[in-house]
């Protein structure tokens, strides 16, 4: 993996001075306001990024965790940055990443942190709170397309591809 | 089946599944004369349960733990007001062959544990929550004395420790409401559970 492409984990890994929440294998979960998501979407490296807000009790959420994750194998080498947001409580966070291990999550990913309708209107202003949701950015950080609910392999594929273009 | 039956079929199964656009500030609450089982076996329908000051349409269910988070505040502000002239009509939309605990029964019983002093009414079908263009649970829309929508949003700004609450949206609108004042802050957002639609 070349530095470019590892230059989105800088601001994950900024954060790891922070209370990071720590399994003892596998993922990481770290409090993350929607400044620092949009700064990982923004980081270079990335021709498409996909957003995803997700929550352990939701069904939905977790339901379309594996294409999301299918997803994130298939399209690396073309550009795609898979960012996983948790909007657990904080109480929640020992299931949320019990579930992130249990998903093969070997990545850093966030816990929303700090005020809902602040992160829900930074990270899309017609987004409702529902979850699950999945933000498509294109490489220069622009919102291009939001599902709202949950996706299917096929549709987060197309808006894939459609941000490719 | 030809192509274009399909496409009818899913463009039907698709308006089915999605909400209406949200309901706007000054709007009036739509299906308000569609009856709706309560957990007491009554129809009741909003206009049932209008208040003489305002009204209060809020979708909740059973399983969300959002709501369950919220739940005492909900009850409380609900039971409070409903003595001060608002009605209050907390709506299940849920369909419950998503989640088991949203089903009538499991309804009943909340409501008795958690003494509801207002309707806790079975939206069958979703219509009213797609008239109102509801996403998510809780969510409240507050009508005042005219009818008008003056309030659409949530509890308040943390549902995780009500003690860290900052701000108390939705007990703020329902005091300005009482009270024949105009809401200050109207609009508000939280994350929560997307509704379960039926036929979605």
């Amino acid at each position: 993996m070349t530095a470019r492409r590892l230059s989105w984990l800088v601001p994950l890994l900024a954060l790891s001075a922070a209370p990071a929440l720590q399994a003892s294998t596998g993922p990481t979960l770290m409090p993350g306001t929607a400044a620092d998501v949009l700064q990982a979407v923004r980081a270079p490296g990335a021709r498409v990024v996909l957003v995803n807000v997700w929550a352990t009790w939701c069904i939905p959420c977790r339901e379309e965790m594996p294409d999301l994750l299918r997803l994130r194998r298939t399209y690396a080498d073309r550009g795609l940055r898979l960012i996983l947001v948790s909007g657990d409580f904080t109480s929640d966070t020992e299931q949320a990443l019990a579930f992130l291990r249990e998903q093969g999550v070997d990545f850093p990913t966030y816990l929303k942190k700090g005020s809902d309708m602040e992160f829900i209107d930074a990270l899309d202003p017609h987004w409702s709170g529902a979850l699950p949701v999945t933000l498509i950015y294109d490489s220069s950080g622009t919102l291009r397309d939001t599902i709202y609910g949950k996706g299917s392999y096929a549709q987060f594929e197309e808006k894939i591809h459609t941000a490719l273009q | 089946m030809t192509g274009r039956m399909v496409f009818t079929a899913l463009a039907l199964t698709a308006a089915l599944a999605a909400p209406a656009t949200a309901l706007q500030l000054g709007d009036s609450a739509p299906q308000r004369d569609v009856k709706m089982r309560n957990v007491d076996g009554r129809q009741l329908s909003i206009a049932d349960v209008a208040g003489s000051k305002g009204t209060l349409v809020i979708f909740s269910c059973n399983h969300c733990p959002w709501v369950r988070a919220w739940e005492t505040r909900i009850v409380e502000l609900g039971n409070t007001y409903s003595t001060r002239g608002i009605g209050v009509i907390a709506i299940n939309a849920n369909d419950p062959s998503s989640h088991a605990e949203d089903g009538f029964d499991a309804m009943v019983l909340r409501a008795k544990q958690r003494n509801y002093q207002f309707p806790y009414v079975v939206d069958s079908g979703s219509t009213v929550a797609r008239a109102f263009g509801a996403e998510r649970t809780p969510e409240a829309f507050l009508f005042d004395a005219s009818g008008k929508l003056v309030y659409h949003g949530t509890i308040d700004d943390n549902a995780e420790d009500e003690g860290a609450a900052k701000q108390h949206f939705l007990h703020d609108a329902l005091e300005s409401v009482a009270s024949s004042k105009p809401v200050d802050i109207k609009e508000t957002k939280a994350l929560g559970c997307s509704i379960k639609y039926y036929g979605s």
